[in-house]
């Protein structure tokens, strides 16, 4: 009779055992997969998240004072080809998305009713980004020359359709036309107006200046914040870097607490998993005992019996795993549409899990049931045969 | 065929010590009828399982065809039971996730494997039942299906060891006449029994008590 025949004439035949088998795979491969597959979730998630926080890494020219940076206008600037510079050096890979900015104080701008505010001017410079790194959407704004992107608290001083207007150091009038209305809650932008940054340093005379670079610093084992600075201080020694905490923390945080508790909760429940196989694979040698003793009898050999307690566990790893794949896959749709706001639609099966499952969960399967059958070959089949039941 | 020579083998359980054997000698040639008959206890099943290649004996040599069994790598002596052997017990033994055809197939790959299987399941009366599980047969029926399976790939030795412990007498006659046939036809058969009836069955009868051969009927 063909040995794989016998494997699962057996393993049907003892249904109750071969199902808790068969759940512990199950088990495993549910826990795994989907843990695996929110934790990649999460990362997507909080890649929006960011991009919808914004930058949280200032670098500045070295020496300047925050508190008068956001307060006056005598902070120091420095040339925006230093972005360009650094997009370009090789070994700069710390930092992403590096965008050059002009953000100055802007004390007494005239709305189109006579009143006088102060305000807060943004220029933007495009995007830097690293050529040699794989490309990425581009996360700050993106403000068209000529036009301008006003914050929501100035926004209530223009009537719509009306261009945005303000006088420049040479004491002429600018005008823009408005292509956004920003809406409330965006923080200093609120009582701001986003330019080009051509635009903004024609406007106040500061042609090729920027005073701010804003980047996304990366989330780097040995520190993000020292990486960075390193990285860039290696290249410009005149400049800093500053982190936002708050949003860096969050970013971070949020990422790695799914691969936290990942790396604890997947190996302790394959762990346990396979305890409880083992055991049961005892368990069903031990019942099977005479019929092992019988095999021996007949003349099987020990790789023969070997086979027939591993095969075993190998259809139930495999069918468990490809069970365990589905169904971790249903649980991180159930739980990511309660736990993420961005990404729950994008939570799809992944190719390389399931690869990943045919492959590991047959493999540690056999594993587990590896003693058991080392036990079964040393079976007394005299012995066995002998006893009366 | 086989020959034993001064065979002794002592279990230890603890610091209880039991001889089953002691320096059993004695030879079975091809085609004879051995039984070997003995009170329970008296080391019958322990002899059986030596000749089987099962257990080791502490002294002496159990020869096959002049070869010592005990000698021989373990391939070899896999194919001495798978070959030459033919294993049936009072237990039966038969794997209860297989029917009547499946256990007898489990025995024997050989050529025309249907027809020769067809053939023993007529000759036992077992054909209208091949599908059935051991858990559906009668104790007969089982024991039947045994023999059939011991014999199905026509070992050179019937090893039996107390084939008819189970049975009732109407069943006894079935099996024995079925082991006579096959002795018949030039298979070798040792049967171990506690019932001294069998041996009128046999050519050559063995008495063992106490691990001690008593009496030796040529």
């Amino acid at each position: 009779m063909n040995p794989l025949r016998l494997v699962i004439k057996e393993l049907l035949y003892r249904k109750v055992s071969s199902f808790i088998i068969l759940l512990t795979v199950v088990i495993a491969g549910t826990v795994s997969v989907a843990i695996y597959t929110l934790s990649k979730a999460s990362e997507n998630e909080t890649r929006k998240i960011m991009r919808e926080q914004g930058l949280n890494l200032y670098i500045f020219p070295k020496g300047t004072n925050l508190i008068d940076f956001y307060s006056v206008n005598n902070t120091p600037a420095f040339p925006e080809d230093y972005v360009d510079k650094l997009a370009a050096s090789k070994t700069f890979d710390a930092v992403r998305h590096l965008t050059g900015i002009l953000q100055v104080r802007y004390p007494d701008w005239k709305d189109p009713n006579g009143s006088v505010h102060q305000i807060v001017l943004f220029g933007y410079k495009d995007e830097a980004m690293q050529r040699f790194l794989p490309p990425q959407e581009t996360m700050g704004f993106d403000v068209e020359q000529g036009k301008v992107h006003v914050g929501s608290l100035l926004a209530r001083n223009i009537i719509p359709g009306d261009p945005f207007t303000i006088k420049g150091s040479d004491g002429r009038i600018h005008s823009f036309e408005i292509a956004r209305r920003l809406e409330e809650g965006r923080g200093m932008i609120d009582q701001g107006v986003a330019f080009n940054l051509a635009d903004l340093q024609e406007v106040l005379g500061m042609q090729g200046k920027i005073n701010k670079i804003e980047a996304l610093g990366c989330v780097c084992s040995d520190g993000r914040i020292k990486n960075a600075r390193n990285q860039v201080q290696a290249i410009f020694s005149d400049l800093e870097v500053t982190e936002m905490t708050s949003i860096a923390d969050a970013r971070e945080n949020q990422r790695l607490m799914m691969n936290k508790y990942g790396a604890f909760i997947i190996p302790f429940v394959i762990l346990a998993c396979l305890i409880i196989t083992g055991l049961l694979f005892y368990q069903n040698i031990m019942v099977r005992s005479r019929e092992i003793g019988l095999l021996k009898a007949m003349g099987k050999s020990t790789y023969s019996i070997l086979f027939i307690i591993i095969a075993k566990a190998f259809i139930l790893g495999l069918a468990g795993g490809i069970l365990g794949f589905f169904t971790g896959n249903l649980t991180a749709e159930y739980f990511g549409k309660e736990i993420f706001r961005f990404t729950a639609s994008d939570i799809t099966p992944l190719r390389n899990v399931f690869y990943y499952c045919i492959l590991l969960f047959p493999l540690l399967w056999m594993l587990a049931s590896w003693i058991p059958a080392l036990m079964a070959t040393q079976i007394d089949a005299a012995k066995t045969l002998s006893q009366e039941y | 065929m086989i020959e034993l020579k001064n065979i002794s083998k002592v279990f230890t359980k603890g610091t209880d010590v039991y001889t089953a054997l002691r320096d059993i000698s004695f030879k079975v040639e091809k085609g004879d009828f051995c039984s070997v008959i003995g009170p329970s206890g008296a080391g019958k099943s322990t002899l059986l399982y030596v000749i089987g290649g099962l257990i080791h004996p502490d002294s002496g040599v159990a020869m096959f065809n002049g070869r010592d069994i005990y000698k021989l790598s373990n391939r070899d002596i896999n194919l001495y039971r798978s070959k030459h052997l033919g294993f049936m017990f009072q237990q039966f033994h038969l794997m209860p996730y297989l029917t009547v055809a499946g256990n007898i197939k489990l025995a024997f790959n050989g050529k025309n494997r249907a027809e020769k299987i067809g053939y023993y399941l007529e000759k036992c009366s077992l054909a209208d039942i091949k599908n059935k599980y051991p858990s559906e047969l009668s104790v007969g029926e089982k024991q039947r299906t045994a023999f059939i399976r011991a014999i199905i790939s026509e070992p050179d030795i019937l090893l039996a060891d107390e084939p008819t412990g189970n049975l009732d007498a109407s069943n006894s006659d079935i099996l024995i006449s079925l082991v006579k046939e096959y002795n018949k036809s030039g298979g070798t058969v040792v049967v171990v029994s506690h019932d001294p009836g069998i041996s009128r069955y046999a050519n050559r009868s063995i008495t063992l008590e106490k691990g001690c051969m008593q009496l030796n009927h040529p």
